[in-house]
C-alpha cells in the first residue's frame, strides 16, 4: 500500500562543498533509528571512494525515513540528496523538482557561498519551501547571528526561521524534523490521474541493468506495470520497485508523492535520461512533466594510453564507467602523436578529473590526457557549419569564414579583498562584467560573460588562487558567439604534436605561443640529444625554444652495499618514464600535454 | 662443491663530526666516548649469528667502512678481523680500512698494516681549501697530503683515495691537479664521486630552501670528461663510473658488489646480502641492521641477534640489480653469469629496450656482455632505467 500523501515530506539538502551536508544526513538517519551510529560508518550517502575523499557527492542518492512527529503521526520522509558541484547543475535541478522543500545548510564558520546561492535559486525556481539550517554551531569560530543575517541579506530568506544545528554533535536534529513536517508542504494527492513520474537519477546494477530513481507526481506505479519513457520513447515492464531505508527494501507500488527506485530491465543508463517522464504504457499521460533537457558534454579531451598496448583495457574501462554515467561520452580517436585513444566528453572539468582519476586508480591505467577543449562552431566559406571539439581537427584556415565559441554567464562570489585580483583575472580571460552587487560590506557577487574556452583553461584554480581559496563560482551556458580565434600548433624536433594544438584568442596568440613553448621546455625532461620546441600558426613559427641534451644523469655512489636504495631510485625513474609518451624519439610527460593550463 | 666467494663489510658508526653531504648511518662523537671494545663484542656477536648461513662461503675481502673506521682502536679492529678469519677459516686477500686524513698518520698506518690490513682508503675529497671548506671537512690540504704520503710509504699497504667533484666554482684544472698530486704521492687507485645532494642531509635541507650553491650539471659533466681524458696519458684505467686504477690496483671488494657476489654486512646500520633459508626455499635476502648503537651494543653483551630489516629479493629484482651494477663497469654485465645467478634470461622482456638503446649508441651488445660505452657513462642512470 502506498502512503497517504498528507503524511509524506520530500526534501533535499542544499549545501556548499564541506558545509557538512553528508554528516547532517547521517544524523537525520540515526535520529529516526534507520541506521545505528556504527552502520552509518561515515557519510552513508556518499558511496564512491572518490566522493568520500573529495568530500563531495557526485551522484545523487536517496533515503526514506520514518519519523514520529510531535503531533503523534508518523511521516514518510524522503531525503533526496543532490550532487554538489557546478558541473552537475542540471542533475541538481531535476533532483530538486522531485521535492516540495529543501534544507539549506550554511556553515556558520564560513558563511554563504556562491554555489549555495546557485542551488538556492534553482530551489526557488522549483517553488520549494526552503528551511535554512545554520550548521556547525558548536565550533568556536561559528558566527550564528552573522550567518543568520547573511541568509536574510544574501539569500532573501527569513533568518528568524533558520535552525541552529550541528551535524557533528547532533544539535537541532529534532527541530529540523519538526520544521520539515510543519513547513514543507505535503505532495498533492493526484491518485486518479494517469501515471507521471519524474526520473531524477539512475545507475547501473549488474543484476538489474539500469535502475532509475523516480518521484511519482501523479498516479501509481506497480510491479508488473508496463511503463513508457516519454523522452526516449521506450516501453519496459516494471520488475522491481523499492526504497532505500537506507538499505534497499522491495515494495509493491509507489503512489503519488512517493520516491523510490524502479528496475525495468533497462539495458543502459544511456536509455535513462535525467528529467524524463515515466508514464503508464497503456494509459499514457497527455504530456511530460516540465523541465526536461538533453544533457550535453561541454568539455572535451583526448584520453590515450601511455602504453599503446593498453588500448583494449582503456576501452573496457571507459565502457564500464559509461555504464554508470549517462553524461559521459567517448568515441575512438587517433592522434598522430599519441596513437589510438578516445575523445571524451564531460559535463565540466571536475567531471573530467574524476573520470581520469577513476581510470587510473580503479583500472590501473597510465594515461595521457590532452588539454580540455570546448565545442567550436566553425562556419565555412562553402558548405554547412561544422562542430569541432578537437583543435587538431580544425579545418584549414582558408576554408574558415568564422569561428563561434560557447559563452558562459559566470557568477563569482568573493570577499572584497580579492575583488581587484579577480576582476583582473576575468579581464585577462576575455570576461565582460555585466553585474556587480555588494552583499553586506565584505562580500561581492560579480557576474561576467566569458568564453567557456577561457574557463576550461584552469580558470577555477586561478580564481581560488586569486582569492586565497575564498571565492566560489557557478556558471551556465548562454550560447555561441563569434570569436577571433586561431589555432596554435606545437612542434617538437620539427614534428607537429597534434595533441598539443590549442585554439586561442588571436590577440593573445603571440604571447601564449611563446609561453607555451617555454613551459614545454620546462616540462619536457632533458634527453639524450638536443630538442627543438616551436609554436606555429598555420606554418608560421611564432616561438622557438631549444632544450639541450641531457648531460649528466648518473648517481655518484653505490656504496656500502646499500644497493636496494639505488635500485629503487632507478625504478622510480623508470616509473616516471612509463608515464611519458614517446613522440618521434622524444619522451613527453603527461604534464606537458596540459601545459596550456599552466601558463597565464 | 664450488665455494661461493664472500665479501665482508664491517660498519664503524662514528665520525668526529657529520659532513653536510653525507647520509650514511653515523654518529658524531668525541674520541674518548667511543666504546671500542664493546662495539667489537657486538660485531663478533652478530657474526656468530650469521655465520651458520655462510658455511659454504670462502672469504675473499673485508672492508671496514663508516663512519670513520680509523677512529676505532686498532686492537678492537684486529679482534674483529681475527674473528672473521677464524669463522671462515681463511685469510682475506684484500682487507681495506677507510681512514680520514685527521685520524691517519704513519704510526696508525703501520699499526694497521701490522694487523693484516692490506689497503687504506683515505677520504681526501679535495686538495683545494675552498672546496674542503664547502664540504665541511675538518682537514686541510696539507694534512691530507701528509696522510696519503705516510700511508703510501709503507710497504705492503696499498692506498686508495676518495675525491669529490662538482663543488661550486670547481675547475677541471683543480680536479686534475688533485688527481695528479695523489698519484705522485703514491696512490695507485682513487674514486672520484660527483657530489650528490641527499635529501636527509644538511645539504639537502639547504638545497630545498634554494640556499645551496651548486655547480650546474653541464659543468659537472665537463669535470668528469676532463678526468676521463687524462686516464690514458696517466696510465689509469677508468674501470667503473666512479673508480680509477693504475694497472693491477683495482679494488676487489667493490667488484664483489658489482658482480652480484654475496656479502656479509656486520655492525650497526650495515647492509648485507646472501642466500638464506626462507619459508620454502633458499632465497637472496638483503638486510640492514637497525641503526641504534646503544641497542646493538646491549645485544652484543646479551648475546642476542641484533634487529634487522630484511628484504627478500626475487629473481627479477636480482636481474635489475645485476644490470644496474654491471653496466657501470668498463667490462659491462656478463649475461651468462647473471642468468646462472638468477635463473632468468636478462634479455627476456627487454629485447625492444636493448635494441633501442643500441640504436642510440647508448649500449653495446657484445652477445655475452652488455656494456655502456664510456662516452655515455654520464647518462648511465637514464640508460639503465630504460632497461628496468
Amino acid at each position: 500500500m502506498a502512503s497517504d500523501p498528507a503524511l509524506i515530506r520530500n526534501f533535499s539538502i542544499i549545501a556548499h562543498i564541506d558545509h557538512g551536508k553528508s554528516t547532517l544526513a547521517d544524523r537525520l538517519m540515526e535520529f529516526t533509528g534507520a541506521v545505528t551510529q556504527r552502520e552509518s560508518r561515515e557519510q552513508l550517502l556518499d558511496k564512491l571512494d572518490i566522493e568520500r575523499e573529495r568530500g563531495i557527492t557526485i551522484k545523487a542518492q536517496h533515503v526514506r525515513l520514518q519519523y514520529k512527529a510531535n503531533d503523534g503521526l508518523t511521516y514518510q520522509m524522503n531525503i533526496i540528496d543532490t550532487p554538489g558541484h557546478v558541473d552537475f547543475t542540471y542533475e541538481v535541478s531535476r533532483s530538486l523538482s522531485a521535492c516540495e522543500g529543501a534544507l539549506l545548510i550554511v556553515d556558520t564558520t564560513q558563511g554563504v557561498e556562491a554555489q549555495t546561492l546557485a542551488n538556492v535559486y534553482l530551489a526557488i525556481e522549483n517553488n520549494l519551501e526552503i528551511i535554512p539550517i545554520l550548521n556547525k554551531v558548536d565550533l568556536p569560530s561559528s558566527d550564528v547571528e552573522g550567518t543568520r543575517q547573511q541568509v536574510e541579506d544574501l539569500v532573501g530568506l527569513d533568518g528568524a526561521g533558520a535552525i541552529a544545528a550541528s551535524g557533528k554533535s547532533g544539535i537541532g536534529i529534532a527541530d529540523i524534523f519538526e520544521a520539515v513536517v510543519k513547513r514543507i508542504p505535503a505532495p498533492k494527492n493526484e491518485e486518479n490521474k494517469p501515471l507521471r513520474a519524474l526520473l531524477f537519477d539512475s545507475w547501473y546494477d549488474s543484476y538489474r541493468g539500469a535502475v532509475v530513481m523516480v518521484r511519482v507526481v501523479e498516479g501509481r506505479i506497480r510491479k508488473g506495470d508496463k511503463i513508457y519513457f516519454m523522452a526516449t520513447q521506450r516501453e519496459y515492464e516494471v520488475v522491481e520497485i523499492g526504497v532505500f531505508t537506507p538499505f534497499a527494501r522491495a515494495l509493491d507500488e509507489l503512489g503519488p508523492g512517493e520516491v523510490g527506485f524502479v528496475a525495468a530491465n533497462v539495458k543502459s543508463v544511456h536509455d535513462t535520461k535525467i528529467g524524463d517522464t515515466i508514464t503508464d504504457a497503456r494509459r499514457r499521460a497527455t504530456g511530460p512533466l516540465a523541465g526536461f533537457k538533453e544533457v550535453k558534454p561541454m568539455v572535451f579531451a583526448g584520453i590515450f594510453p601511455t602504453d599503446s598496448s593498453d588500448y583494449p583495457q582503456l576501452r573496457d574501462a571507459l565502457d564500464k564507467l559509461r555504464l554508470n554515467d549517462a553524461s559521459f561520452q567517448f568515441e575512438p580517436d587517433t592522434s598522430e602523436a599519441l596513437g589510438f585513444g578516445f575523445r571524451c566528453g564531460f559535463l565540466g572539468l571536475l567531471h573530467m578529473e574524476i573520470i581520469q582519476e577513476r581510470l587510473e586508480r580503479e583500472y590501473g591505467l597510465d594515461l595521457i590526457t590532452t588539454a580540455p577543449s570546448v565545442v567550436y562552431k566553425v562556419n565555412l566559406r562553402h558548405g554547412d557549419p561544422v562542430l569541432v571539439e578537437n583543435p587538431s581537427r580544425l579545418p584549414d584556415p582558408g576554408r574558415i569564414e568564422s569561428i563561434e565559441e560557447p559563452f558562459l554567464k559566470v557568477t563569482i562570489h568573493t570577499p572584497t579583498h580579492a575583488l581587484g585580483a579577480i576582476m583582473q583575472l576575468c579581464q585577462d580571460r576575455r570576461g565582460e562584467q555585466i553585474g556587480m552587487q555588494y552583499a553586506g560590506t565584505e562580500r561581492v557577487i560579480m557576474t561576467y560573460e566569458m568564453p567557456l574556452n577561457e574557463v576550461v583553461f584552469d580558470f577555477f584554480d586561478r580564481l581560488k588562487g586569486a582569492s586565497r581559496g575564498y571565492a566560489s563560482m557557478d556558471y551556465e551556458l548562454i550560447g555561441y558567439r563569434k570569436g577571433n580565434l586561431v589555432k596554435v600548433d606545437l612542434m617538437v624536433n620539427g614534428e607537429p604534436v597534434d595533441a598539443l594544438s590549442v585554439i586561442i584568442d588571436r590577440e593573445k596568440c603571440q604571447k601564449r605561443g611563446r609561453d607555451l613553448a617555454q613551459k614545454l621546455k620546462e616540462l619536457i625532461p632533458r634527453q639524450q640529444y638536443d630538442i627543438a620546441i616551436q609554436a606555429a600558426i598555420g606554418g608560421k613559427v611564432i616561438a622557438r625554444e631549444s632544450l639541450a641534451a641531457l648531460r649528466k644523469n648518473v648517481t655518484a655512489k653505490c656504496y656500502g652495499g646499500d644497493i636496494s636504495r639505488k635500485r629503487k631510485l632507478l625504478e622510480k625513474q623508470k616509473e616516471g618514464k612509463k608515464r611519458m609518451k614517446s613522440v618521434g624519439s622524444v619522451d613527453i610527460p603527461q604534464e606537458a600535454f596540459l601545459a596550456i593550463l599552466k601558463i597565464t | 662443491m664450488t665455494a661461493t666467494p664472500l665479501a665482508v663489510y664491517v660498519h664503524v658508526p662514528w665520525c668526529l663530526q657529520r659532513c653536510p653531504y653525507c647520509d650514511f648511518d653515523t654518529d658524531a662523537v668525541a674520541v674518548r666516548d667511543i666504546p671500542h671494545e664493546a662495539y667489537a663484542i657486538g660485531v663478533q656477536n652478530e657474526l656468530r649469528f650469521r655465520a651458520p648461513s655462510l658455511s659454504e662461503h670462502t672469504l675473499q675481502t673485508v672492508f671496514f667502512g663508516g663512519g670513520t673506521p680509523s677512529l676505532w682502536s686498532v686492537n678492537a679492529l684486529a679482534s674483529v678481523l681475527r674473528s672473521i678469519e677464524a669463522t671462515f677459516g681463511a685469510f682475506a686477500s684484500e682487507i681495506t680500512v677507510e681512514c680520514n686524513p685527521t685520524s691517519l698518520d704513519a704510526d696508525r698506518a703501520l699499526a694497521l698494516r701490522d694487523i693484516g690490513v692490506t689497503r687504506v682508503s683515505i677520504g681526501v675529497q679535495s686538495l683545494q681549501v675552498p672546496h674542503l671548506r664547502y664540504l665541511g671537512r675538518l682537514h686541510d690540504a696539507e694534512s691530507a697530503r701528509r696522510a696519503v704520503h705516510s700511508a703510501a710509504q709503507i710497504a705492503g699497504l696499498r692506498v686508495t683515495a676518495d675525491l669529490m667533484f662538482g663543488m661550486p666554482s670547481q675547475t677541471a684544472e683543480e680536479l686534475l691537479s688533485d688527481a695528479r698530486t695523489l698519484l705522485d704521492l703514491g696512490v695507485g687507485h682513487f674514486s672520484a664521486y660527483a657530489l650528490t645532494v641527499e635529501p636527509r642531509t644538511r645539504f639537502g635541507e639547504l638545497a630545498r630552501k634554494g640556499r645551496l650553491p651548486r655547480l650546474a650539471d653541464d659543468a659537472v659533466a665537463l669535470l668528469f670528461e676532463a678526468l676521463e681524458a687524462q686516464c690514458a696519458p696517466w696510465g689509469l684505467e677508468h674501470y667503473e663510473v666512479s673508480n680509477y686504477a693504475l694497472e693491477g690496483q683495482q679494488g676487489q671488494h667493490n667488484e664483489a658488489y658489482w658482480r652480484g657476489a654475496d656479502y656479509l654486512g656486520l655492525g650497526v646500520g650495515a647492509v648485507g646480502c646472501y642466500a638464506r633459508e626462507m619459508t620454502e626455499k633458499k632465497q637472496s635476502v638483503r638486510y640492514k641492521t637497525v641503526y641504534d648503537i646503544a641497542r646493538y651494543i646491549a645485544d652484543g653483551q646479551a648475546a642476542k641477534m641484533p634487529q634487522e630489516e630484511p628484504e627478500p629479493l626475487d629473481a627479477e629484482t636480482l636481474v635489475r640489480e645485476g644490470l644496474m651494477l654491471g653496466l657501470r663497469t668498463a667490462l659491462g654485465v656478463n649475461l651468462a653469469d647473471l642468468q646462472a645467478r638468477t635463473g632468468l634470461d636478462p634479455r627476456a622482456g627487454r629485447e625492444r629496450a636493448i635494441a633501442r638503446a643500441v640504436k642510440r649508441d647508448n649500449l653495446e651488445d657484445l652477445t655475452t656482455h652488455l656494456r655502456i660505452p664510456r662516452a655515455k657513462w654520464l647518462t648511465a642512470d637514464d640508460i639503465i632505467a630504460g632497461l628496468f
